[in-house]
């Protein structure tokens, strides 16, 4: 709720004072800038809701548009081949975490730390840390630039991605199972759901997404080169938290998480738009949205303090109350 | 003589609901006195109240004599009052002289600590008690009982007077009760006033000088226990054949010399307080057997799991049978649940369901064969808190229940209200997070959840540990009507006059393995010595 007004807030805000930023050019631009992250965050939901993280995100969607373009380039592999072959190796990737995750029981914390580590060099090794790959065929890069039925064309991809993960986590049993197992772990496995499964199927989907961000982004700004996505772990991970998922786990909703990310990318566009701020909108779009981060945290737990407060004046005397009076 | 602690006409409201109606308690140097009442009956707030938590609306509280006014936590510490509670509040990762240095050391910021001094008096206070604990003992590493023993520490080194035991014994084994209860008898030696909650009613009657029963938030009676001289004479207060009488005797080998002498007059019977507490008489505090054994169920020849410290364990389990599963904490009962529900698959041995021989590897395949296991730990393991009941009771149930993985929350709800009518469990609806529920009711969600799927097997892991006597007898009256509906039944509990009034067979575990399997009839006394591996003679002595 605050984060939609605050969202509205924004919208008011920069319409008054930005350049253009109402303009359909300057929407449509933040909706294709925003969708790489957008993916990235709307995956990651289902991760920290299980109570885990996945760091690894930002740095496998590099090793894939290196992958993807050193296929399309290099091999000549055609574009959807390419495509195809990436989304494997990312789901590849994904099922790495899940292994060492459920496997070996390791913290997800340590294991995406290392493969952000991982990812990241091998994405440098192909590319010897200066090649980029950047012959892609028009067809592609329309993915990036064109419209389709009035829409960016990418955004009809994070639509359909956005559904389906809203049906997953809202409408099925992945997402009540998620939701157990970030509540309460054990409690999960003793009644009998498929814990690591359903683990597994989280990071998975996590790895395909990743891939499938850094086929968009590379069609996108028209090139692919190891250092994309970097950094965008942490601006996904920002974006689920403010849009109210617990980082402890089992709680949370697939469309705070996408107000989160709309919020996160006006505000970085809006300050772009202020003419006197713009040489620097990027930092200072850092500073806000951590601002905004900690700001909606800490609201949050003083709501809720404030609400257990009240309610314990009230039903304090619930427990005491005669169960057979 | 002027009592420790009086409190009189005390009264405590939560908004509109009257949780304390005027009651009135008093606790003398030296005594040991019960307070018992169902849960909801406004122990907690009372003793809330005592520690200078709650302060009361009304009434008076004096402590030896001196009246006492808006009493916080820390006044009441320092006016030596000290409780323990049932999950010890330690701090796991430091050691047991650290605990107890922050506990009573200086609050000084900056202040040197003085360590081996430290040392020397947890150990001293340690001794005091006579617990083997070493004082550079992590805490973690302790059981819970040894670190209830340092909370007793703790509360012997503040100088306490009054000190507030909160069903202590919830989760000692027999052994670990005895030495209890030599340090409660040892405090109550040393002139300091025990206020002792439990659901146990045979400890009241080895331990107690009086019970106050509260009931509704009234004190419905205070009542003095003469400890009984031997066994026989509960075993005529209790209608059920298979009496809860082994307490008395189980507590024999200490209990002897502080009893004062041989009491003719038992004017305080187990149905009589159980009467108090629930305002109804109770009939038989056990429901009868009605169930006719049918064919074997569960048949398991030589189980063994390295990991879970099972070995060679054989039992059959037959249709309609309950099976009580007794022995000491740490004979491999639950280990051996573990093995069966395939959390800590067996490696050894044979399990046949039906004559069927199957494995089981997870608690997936375990719940695909129609094995049911209803947790030790409710609120770790049995439910989540923090979901509501309706998915709690679904969780186990997701494959059938949702076809294709997608829920059905309108069927979901309905199966829930079924299942919540039918087990009556007291909860607001189906949305109320399971936190929310008492123990007994949480409990009963934990058994439903099994229930719907309606399982070949039902394991039950302690079903009754720290539920109020009410929801008590309702489970025990569930459990009986599942048997009796052709369920097999393996029911662990450490309380043994519950495995006793309850079990068609009973089993005994020790060290690792089923050591004797015992008809139904059999005396706590040789249950008990057949899980301590003793001839029975020994067991009393």
């Amino acid at each position: 709720m605050i984060l939609a007004a605050f969202l509205v807030a924004e919208f008011i805000l920069f319409s008054a004072t930005g350049r253009n930023f109402l303009q359909p050019d300057n929407l449509t631009n933040i909706v294709r800038h925003s969708t790489e992250i957008g993916l990235l965050a709307l995956v990651m939901m289902p991760v920290i809701l299980t109570g885990g993280i996945d760091l690894s995100v930002g740095s496998l969607l590099g090793l894939c548009a290196v992958l993807f373009g050193k296929m399309v380039q290099d091999a000549g592999l055609s574009p959807g081949a390419a495509a195809a072959v990436t989304l494997l190796v990312g789901g590849i990737a994904g099922g790495f975490n899940a292994l060492l995750i459920t496997r070996l029981r390791l913290p997800p914390l340590i294991v995406t730390l290392g493969t952000f580590s991982l990812f990241r060099g091998l994405a440098e090794a192909i590319t010897k840390g200066t090649a980029t790959y950047s012959k892609f065929p028009d067809s592609f890069l329309a993915l990036g630039s064109a419209t389709f039925l009035g829409l960016p064309t990418q955004a009809w991809v994070f639509v359909a991605v956005a559904g389906v993960i809203w049906i997953l986590v809202h409408r099925t049993t992945f997402g009540r199972s998620w939701r157990a197992i970030g509540f309460s772990p054990e409690g999960a496995r003793y009644a009998g759901l498929p814990v690591e499964r359903r683990l597994a199927f989280a990071y998975v989907m996590a790895g395909v997404v990743a891939a499938l961000a850094a086929i968009i982004l590379t069609a996108r700004v028209t090139q692919a080169r190891a250092d994309a996505g970097t950094g965008y772990e942490l601006l996904a991970i920002t974006a689920v938290v403010l849009g109210g998922t617990s980082i402890f786990g089992g709680t949370g909703s697939v469309h705070g998480t996408l107000l989160g990310v709309a919020a996160i990318a006006v505000l970085t566009n809006g300050l772009s738009r202020i003419p006197s701020i713009m040489g620097v909108s990027r930092e200072l779009s850092g500073v806000l949205t951590g601002a905004l981060l900690i700001a909606a945290l800490a609201g949050g737990v003083l709501m809720k303090f404030l609400s257990e407060r009240r309610a314990r004046r009230q039903t304090s005397a619930t427990p005491s109350t005669p169960s057979n009076a | 003589m002027t009592p420790l602690l009086q409190l009189v006409s005390v009264t405590k409201s939560f908004g509109a609901v009257r949780a304390l109606k005027g009651v009135s308690f008093d606790l003398k140097a030296g005594e040991v006195h019960a307070l018992l009442g169902e849960n909801g009956a406004g122990k907690s707030t009372l003793i809330k109240v005592i520690t200078g938590a709650h302060r009361p609306d009304a009434g008076t509280m004096a402590i030896a004599g001196n009246a006492i006014e808006n009493l916080t936590p820390t006044a009441a510490q320092r006016l030596g009052i000290a409780c323990i509670h049932q999950q010890p509040t330690l701090f796991p990762d430091l050691t047991v002289a650290e605990n107890i240095a922050l506990r009573l050391g200086t609050t000084r910021s900056f202040a040197r600590v003085n360590w081996p001094a430290n040392r020397a008096r947890t150990a001293e206070l340690l001794g005091r008690i006579g617990a083997a604990i070493e004082p550079d003992a992590e805490v973690r590493s302790l059981s819970m009982p040894g670190q209830q023993l340092v909370e007793i520490a703790c509360a012997l080194g503040a100088g306490a007077r009054i000190v507030i035991m909160d069903e202590p014994t919830a989760s000692l084994t027999q052994k670990e009760q005895h030495l209890l209860f030599g340090v409660v008898r040892d405090l109550k030696a040393r002139g300091v006033g025990v206020i002792y909650i439990s659901h146990r009613l045979e400890e009241i009657f080895a331990l107690a000088d009086r019970v106050t029963v509260l009931r509704d938030g009234e004190s419905i009676g205070t009542r003095e226990v003469h400890q009984p001289s031997g066994s026989g004479a509960l075993a005529g207060a209790s209608p059920s054949g298979a009496s809860p009488v082994d307490a008395p005797s189980g507590e024999a080998p200490e209990g002897q010399s502080d009893r004062r002498g041989a009491c003719p007059t038992i004017d305080l019977t187990e149905a009589e307080l159980i009467r108090l507490m629930v305002g109804r008489e109770v009939a038989a505090i056990y429901p009868p057997s009605e169930s006719d054994p049918g064919d074997v169920v569960l048949s398991i020849h030589n189980l063994g799991c390295s990991a879970g410290g099972v070995k060679n364990v054989t039992l059959d389990i037959r249709a309609g049978e309950i099976v009580g599963l007794a022995g000491l904490v740490g004979a491999g009962r639950t280990e051996l649940a573990r093995v069966l529900f395939g959390l800590t698959p067996a490696d050894a041995g044979q399990i046949r369901l039906h004559g069927q021989s199957i494995t089981v590897c997870s608690p997936q395949e375990a719940v695909a064969h129609g094995i049911a296991y209803v947790p030790e730990d409710r609120r770790r393991h049995g439910i989540i808190l923090e979901m509501p009941v309706a998915e709690n009771l679904t969780m186990a149930i997701h494959r059938r229940l949702f076809p294709g993985s997608w829920l059905k929350l309108k069927a979901e709800r309905h199966l829930a209200l079924d299942l919540i009518r039918d087990l009556g469990v007291k909860a607001y609806g189906p949305e109320a997070p399971g936190g929310s529920l008492s123990g007994g009711n949480q409990q009963k969600v934990s058994v439903a959840r099994w229930l719907a799927t309606k399982p070949k097997l039902l394991i039950l892991d302690e079903p009754t540990q720290g539920v109020d006597v009410g929801a008590k007898s309702e489970i025990h009256r569930i459990i009986r009507r599942l048997a009796k509906d052709g369920l097999a039944v393996l029911m662990i509990s450490s309380d043994l006059p519950e495995v006793l009034g309850m079990s068609d067979r009973i089993a005994v575990m020790r060290g690792g393995t089923v050591v004797a399997t015992l008809p139904g009839g059999t005396s706590a006394h040789e249950v008990m010595a057949t899980a301590l591996g003793q001839s029975a003679p020994e067991a009393a002595a």
